[in-house]
């Protein structure tokens, strides 16, 4: 067992350990390996909440580690997993507006700006520890943003919508004021979302475009352009 | 003694200028008497700023003096000296080579012009480099701009060279634009156009550096105000080009460092910033740029606006750490940014002059159309090798050594205390080191496709060798460059400077004898068969099936197309009605100019539209003229009498 | 001075001598990933030992490029392995430890490779060359920002200083980002090696080759030194990795019983290393060549963030 003081340098390493998935979110085509990245990121969330745990005893923060372990770690990505066995699409390849290594790119410059404009903001701080733990929670949801909108698939977009909610949660336990409450109230909205997507999801066939892709050979033969 | 010098200097350099337009034989030996005397005079003058150097001292001279202020003042202190050597070597070298290779040039007349022209200019940029006051060095700044137009200009007949030519004019008019804004306003604050501290007084001091800034900066080429070097580079005499690169966009870097440290002494850390950003921008952009370039000498230029920026990440990390009172490293940080000039210079005008020697032998500037010319011409491969290893800033030459002081004080930012800053310094770090890195790629891309391999076109299996004053030249900036490298760490220390760089001399002669121990060690270990390229068995029937300098650098084309933005364009034309069938089809590929059409252009056309607007009041009739005269007049008049 | 002396000495035999044996674990771990026998550990050297007294074969289109690269290439890795102390750091010495120097070195060996894969003329050559030095430049980047770390977390950019300060504390639990730090230098280490992800040193299938396609047309002893400065730069890339990660055993002092159990613990860890870039080859699949940016972001971005947690934290 490590001693406390070596707790936040843990917390910091988990933290960037947390991001670099995301990175790797931002990045991956294949749809199960994804789904499996967001299962690690999430059980690195339940990491940080026990390392948070073991010097306060809060039963809160454990509380916190048990229901994140047991809804994202095992139900949710179970359920996309479910899903994703039924359709036919493995890969999602198309990149939209930035390409990974500029999607990288601004999410350095986008923890970097959320940085200035937080310590901009907030001038007396208990400890500095704060303002790294919450620029870096801040930049995961953005970068959940950046996958959404970077990608087509479903179910990556549902992913990247995840990666937010993982965001959310993380600043809620470096502001460890209410992060049960927090984590309680959005866990149903999500459970709910993930299914009502997952529906979806089944039911068009994936996305919308590849019904216009279906159409695409058939344009060859009436002689218009490609 | 002094005195005795620069009066046998400036006779010979008086005959260097007057002699080949006076006498209009069209024989060499006027040239070469002309050129002669320029090499002597430089040679004078090397005494004297060698002995300023290593004394570090300063000593001034009163050539003629007109007015009260309009006076022609030299003043050689350090800064001047360093760079008159550093004007002084290069173009010693390139007199040399200039010798044969003035003669090579295709055009019958205006040789002795030429040689004239290029005499002024090298004598022009010593006396910028080495003005007291403002006005000699505007004036003189103008002279060292229209001589090398005029040069740039010397082969009017083609086409390119008139684009190049006005091109050039135009930016450098630009250039001396900022200049005079930036002077007028220390002129202001003293009412003397000596070069001297400003007295402290922030906004005006900010205003001045800025102008300063864009001046300098426009005629050293940082993007976004490169456009010109492109163009004027390929279309001069290489020699020319050599002087050019070599050193007149130094003598903007002069101008710079000038401002910055005698004008104003106590910079602000925006301006470092500012340069900084500038710099790296320039350093990537330019490198990026040259690994797409198949034109030699284009490729060259763009490599000049990469070690400009550079020099100025130097320059920038100067203010950075001067503002923030680090006064040890950001002195570093001056003195490498100041030996990557004298290196830039010394290898930037060595490839310069080794690529003339293969244009002139090929015929072509088209590195595709190249190859193999490792055989027919090994001394100047063998040169240009050298040219390409300090540029890739390896080991132990010394493009090497003035990359490793900025990259020391990038790996001291911890000691800054700003956190922003920090971050700043590291990305800039990480681009130089990607810049340094392409720069090598390019450098391979330059020698593979020129030198190695087999010859692509029948001009270059037929190369020959250059001259001997064409091999000569360029080997004496050559040994320059292997000499600065190795002994850096002596010669930091008998200037003064005890900076914490390697010693390279240790380093070279282990590598030198690890070489040798090894060569000697296998020399007798086994045979050597000379057989064909064995290329997996496919054979290699002649120069088409070779690796091409466009198929070198695809894959940089390809990660970096964010910034090349290449654009494919291809139509088909079929038999039939349905496009079945295709009869024949047309399909090409550019790469975007970003500068050009997004920067330049809207600026011509703003200045398009606005000179339609002034061209209807420019009616030609007297009478109209006469009519704006009188209610200028009046107008004046009026508004003196109601201002007072 | 003397002890310098020594120091250089030792610290270029060890690597020399160690670094075949390092390729031969690799190999080995990853022929029983496949299920295979493997060749004896040995073997390496045995290689090495044949191709140095064979015959070479000299393309006539090459010219002296293609002879001077293999010794280049092996005085600038001998060169370089002075910077990296494999046994032992000699006191007070700031000759050599020049992490940016020692970098350029690499450069130095590369940019003649690449040289020497265009001389012959074979169109394999040339695309080995030009994937080879796009893809250095890229990783450039990532390299100058693991050592700016390093040089930020330990206050100098000298190596020797690095690894003293590192075998002085416990390294790892005063300065926990670190592992960070040697995740982004692990990935460094396989595409500067050329191995599995980024390249496949197994095979000379156009498609990935990248290192194989430059010494294509080198053959016999001249062969034998690119492979034998190719082990040597693996090893210099390893050790930087082990003694600052765990520095046990690792000797600051000059004696012989420290510098006996130096080695062994250099062997014991450099082994375990190999296994792991053997396995670590094995199970995962070789990337489609404009893949391989991204994964050096990643890495970057992963230096990137230590400096920042060290920066701000």
């Amino acid at each position: 067992m490590m001693p406390p003081l070596a707790l936040p340098e843990i917390n910091k390493i988990l933290l960037v350990l947390i991001l670099f998935l995301a990175v790797l979110i931002i990045t991956v085509k294949d749809l199960l390996f994804l789904n499996f990245l967001y299962r690690i990121q999430s059980f690195f969330i339940v990491l940080v909440s026990l390392a948070l745990y073991a010097p306060d005893r809060k039963t809160s923060l454990l509380a916190v580690a048990s229901i994140t372990l047991l809804s994202k770690v095992i139900i949710i990505p179970s359920i996309i997993k479910n899903a994703q066995n039924k359709l036919k699409i493995k890969r999602d390849v198309e990149f939209h507006y930035l390409t990974p290594i500029s999607s990288i790119l601004v999410s350095i410059a986008v923890f970097f700006a959320v940085y200035l404009s937080f310590s901009r903001l907030i001038t007396e701080l208990p400890d500095k520890t704060f303002l790294i733990t919450g620029s870096l929670s801040v930049s995961l949801m953005f970068m959940g943003m950046i996958i959404i909108f970077t990608r087509q698939q479903t179910i990556t977009n549902i992913i990247g919508f995840l990666t937010i909610e993982n965001g959310v949660l993380l600043f809620s336990l470096f502001m460890a004021e209410l992060p049960l409450i927090v984590e309680v109230l959005i866990l149903l909205d999500l459970v709910m979302l993930i299914v009502l997507a997952s529906l979806l999801a089944f039911g068009i066939d994936s996305n919308i475009e590849e019904f216009h892709k279906k159409l695409q050979p058939l344009s060859k033969f009436l002689g218009g352009q490609k | 003694m002094i005195e005795t010098n620069v009066f046998f200097a400036s006779i010979f350099f008086g005959i260097s200028i007057i002699l080949p337009v006076l006498v209009s034989i069209s024989r060499p030996i006027a040239r070469r008497i002309s050129m002669a005397c320029a090499g002597l005079g430089l040679l004078a003058l090397a005494d004297i700023s060698l002995r300023v150097m290593i004394t570090n001292s300063a000593m001034t001279l009163n050539l003629a003096s007109f007015y009260k202020e309009l006076s022609f003042e030299l003043l050689i202190d350090r800064l001047s000296a360093f760079f008159i050597l550093t004007i002084i070597l290069v173009s010693l070298a390139v007199l040399i080579y200039s010798f044969r290779y003035v003669e090579h040039l295709k055009k019958k007349h205006g040789k002795n012009i030429a040689v004239s022209l290029m005499n002024l200019f090298i004598v022009s940029m010593i006396l910028v480099v080495a003005s007291k006051n403002l006005i000699s060095f505007l004036f003189l700044w103008e002279l060292m701009s229209i001589s090398s137009f005029f040069l740039v200009y010397f082969d009017y007949e083609q086409k390119t060279t008139g684009k190049a030519g006005m091109f050039y004019i135009i930016m450098t008019q630009l250039s001396t634009l900022f200049l005079i804004a930036s002077f007028l306003l220390v002129y202001s604050s003293g009412n003397s156009f000596e070069i001297r501290q400003m007295p402290q007084n922030a906004p005006m001091a900010s205003v001045i550096f800025i102008l300063a800034f864009l001046g300098f900066g426009i005629k050293a080429g940082v993007i976004p105000f490169h456009k010109w070097l492109p163009y004027a580079h390929p279309a001069a005499p290489s020699n020319i080009s050599a002087l050019m690169s070599g050193l007149m966009i130094k003598v903007a870097i002069y101008g710079m460092i000038r401002i910055l440290l005698t004008v104003l002494p106590k910079p602000l850390l925006w301006w470092g910033v500012l340069i900084l950003l500038f710099g790296t921008l320039s350093a990537v952009l330019g490198v990026i740029y040259a690994l797409k370039e198949h034109d030699i000498k284009r490729l060259l230029a763009y490599h000049s606006i990469e070690n400009i920026g550079i020099i100025l990440i130097g320059l920038g990390l100067y203010v950075i750490f001067k503002a923030s009172h680090f006064e040890a490293l950001a002195f570093m940080a001056i003195a490498g940014s100041l030996f990557h000039t004298l290196n830039h210079a010394l290898f930037k005008s060595l490839l310069f002059l080794t690529s003339g020697s293969v244009v002139m032998a090929t015929e072509t500037k088209n590195i595709e159309d190249m190859g193999g010319l490792i055989k027919n011409m090994p001394a100047t491969a063998f040169l240009f090798l050298i040219g390409a290893v300090s540029i890739s800033a390896l080991p132990p030459f010394n493009g090497f050594v003035s990359e490793y002081m900025i990259f020391y004080v990038f790996f001291n930012t911890h000691v800054l205390i700003s956190p922003f800053l920090k971050i700043l310094l590291v990305a800039s770090a990480c681009i130089l080191a990607l810049t340094s890195a392409l720069a090598a790629a390019c450098f391979v891309k330059a020698f593979g496709t020129i030198f190695l391999g087999v010859p692509r076109s029948k001009h270059a299996s037929s190369a020959q060798e250059a001259s001997k004053s064409m091999i000569i030249g360029p080997a004496i900036i050559a040994i320059l460059c292997a000499l600065l490298g190795i002994f850096s760490f002596q010669i930091f220390s008998i200037l003064g400077f005890n900076f914490p760089i390697p010693n390279m001399m240790y380093i070279s002669i282990v590598l030198a004898g690890t070489y040798l121990i090894f060569f000697l060690l296998l020399y007798r270990a086994s045979k050597i068969r000379v057989y064909e390229t064995w290329s997996c068995g496919f054979p290699l029937s002649n120069g088409k099936t070779e690796y091409t300098a466009s198929g070198f650098s695809e894959p940089i084309v390809t990660i970096f197309r964010a910034i090349y933005k290449p654009k494919r364009n291809s139509t088909k034309e079929f038999y039939d009605d349905s496009n079945v069938i295709v009869s024949h089809g047309h399909a090409e590929m550019s790469l975007m100019k970003f500068f050009e059409e997004y920067l330049y252009a809207p600026v011509l056309k703003a200045v398009d539209f606005t000179s339609g607007i002034t061209a209807r009041l420019q009616a030609g009739y007297l009478d109209l003229y006469i009519v704006y005269v009188f209610l200028g007049s009046l107008a004046l008049l009026i508004a003196m009498g109601v201002l007072t | 001075m003397n002890e310098l002396l020594i120091y250089s000495v030792l610290n270029i035999l060890a690597v020399i001598l160690i670094s075949p044996f390092f390729m031969g674990v690799i190999k080995k771990i990853k022929a029983w990933c496949q299920g295979r026998e493997g060749q004896p550990l040995l073997q390496q050297y045995y290689n090495l030992i044949k191709l140095l007294r064979k015959e070479s074969v000299v393309s006539s289109t090459s010219s002296w490029i293609t002879r001077a690269t293999p010794y280049v290439n092996v005085a600038a890795l001998i060169t370089a392995a002075l910077f990296v102390p494999v046994l032992f750091v000699p006191s007070g010495s700031t000759l050599f430890g020049n992490l940016i120097l020692m970098l350029y070195l690499l450069a130095l060996a590369k940019f003649f490779m690449a040289l020497a894969g265009l001389d012959a003329g074979s169109t394999f050559g040339g695309m080995g060359s030009s994937r080879e030095m796009a893809f250095s430049a890229i990783l450039e980047p990532v390299i100058i920002i693991i050592f700016l770390a390093l040089a930020f977390m330990f206050k100098t950019p000298n190596l020797f200083e690095i690894f003293r300060q590192a075998s002085a504390v416990g390294i790892l639990y005063a300065k926990p980002l670190l592992i960070l730090l040697m995740v982004s230098l692990f990935i460094v280490l396989i595409a500067e090696t050329s191995r599995v992800p980024v390249d496949n040193p197994e095979t000379h299938l156009e498609l990935t080759m990248i290192h194989e396609g430059m010494v294509l047309e080198q053959s016999g002893k001249y062969l034998g030194m690119m492979e034998l400065s190719h082990a040597m730069k693996q090893t210099l890339l390893m050790a930087v990795l082990i003694n600052i990660l765990v520095p046990i055993g690792f000797s600051t002092a000059l004696s012989f019983y420290s510098i006996a159990i130096s080695f062994a613990a250099f062997m014991a860890k450099g082994t375990a290393l190999a296994a792991v870039i053997g396995i670590f080859e094995s199970s995962i699949a070789k990337l489609r060549l404009f893949r391989l940016p991204v994964m050096f972001m990643v890495a970057f971005f992963l230096a990137f963030l230590t400096i920042i947690l060290e920066v701000y934290g």
